[in-house]
């Protein structure tokens, strides 16, 4: 299940939609928005998270296609917010369902390190003066992609 | 024939605009049309330039400046991506 929202979302009820008997593991990330300074060291009051919604869905369900087959999951939701964000609150939630925790864990790491690096969402830093700042993509989650690239290879 | 170009992150904001429909009285290649747009604004050259940009044509990653564009055809710009 993949959704790209606007508003928040409850963690009891996304857990409650793909909950089964089958599974004795379910790993969950969720990502915040935490304080951070701007280049101007000043502090950011949210973020803004821009999308390519038609590609961003087609990219995140080869990510969670890809999950499912290698780590044998029984479910992936992958559920990411877009739009005006305060500081503490969700922007992403990725939980992944197995018989066994190994699997989930492994494949819920994937999704999210997959994510950061794949997927068509651009995120602005908010500052006191409403204007934007663009964050960059960060080397050590390139570096981080590359090794998952060879195991799902 | 009409051709959509969407714009994202910096480089939304460098143009000020989200996207444009380019009309055109024949089908080009990518590389065209590369050609086209920087004639109308040097912004394009810099976007151009910049080898972290990846075009995605109807979703689907372009990397044939050769590839000719029909009429329909859905053009991305797109800046390294910063989801999560």
């Amino acid at each position: 299940m993949i959704k790209i929202v606007k508003e928040s979302f409850d963690l009891e009820n996304e857990f409650k939609n793909i909950s089964s008997n089958k599974n004795g593991a379910y790993s969950f990330f969720l990502g915040t928005v935490r304080s951070d300074l701007s280049f101007s060291n000043t502090e950011i009051k949210g973020i803004y998270l821009e999308c390519y919604e038609e590609l961003a869905i087609s990219q995140l369900e080869k990510i969670r296609l890809q999950a499912l087959k290698k780590w044998d999951l029984s479910e992936c939701l992958i559920i990411h917010r877009i739009g005006r964000l305060n500081l503490g609150e969700k922007i992403v939630l990725v939980i992944t369902s197995s018989s066994h925790r190994s699997n989930s864990i492994e494949a819920c790491e994937y999704v999210i390190d997959s994510l950061k690096i794949d997927v068509a969402f651009w995120k602005f830093h908010l500052l006191d003066n409403e204007e934007k700042e663009m964050v960059y993509q960060k080397n050590k989650d390139n570096e981080k992609m590359l090794k998952w690239r060879e195991i799902i290879n | 024939m009409n051709i959509t170009i969407k714009y994202f992150s910096w480089i939304r904001v460098k143009l000020k605009k989200s996207h444009d429909l380019i009309e055109l009285d024949k089908a080009i290649s990518f590389k065209e049309l590369k050609n086209n747009l920087i004639s109308k604004d040097p912004i394009f050259q810099e976007i151009f330039k910049d080898d972290s940009v990846k075009y995605f044509l109807n979703l689907n990653e372009l990397n044939d400046n050769d590839r000719i564009l029909n009429n329909g055809d859905v053009l991305a710009f797109l800046p390294p991506v910063t989801g999560g």
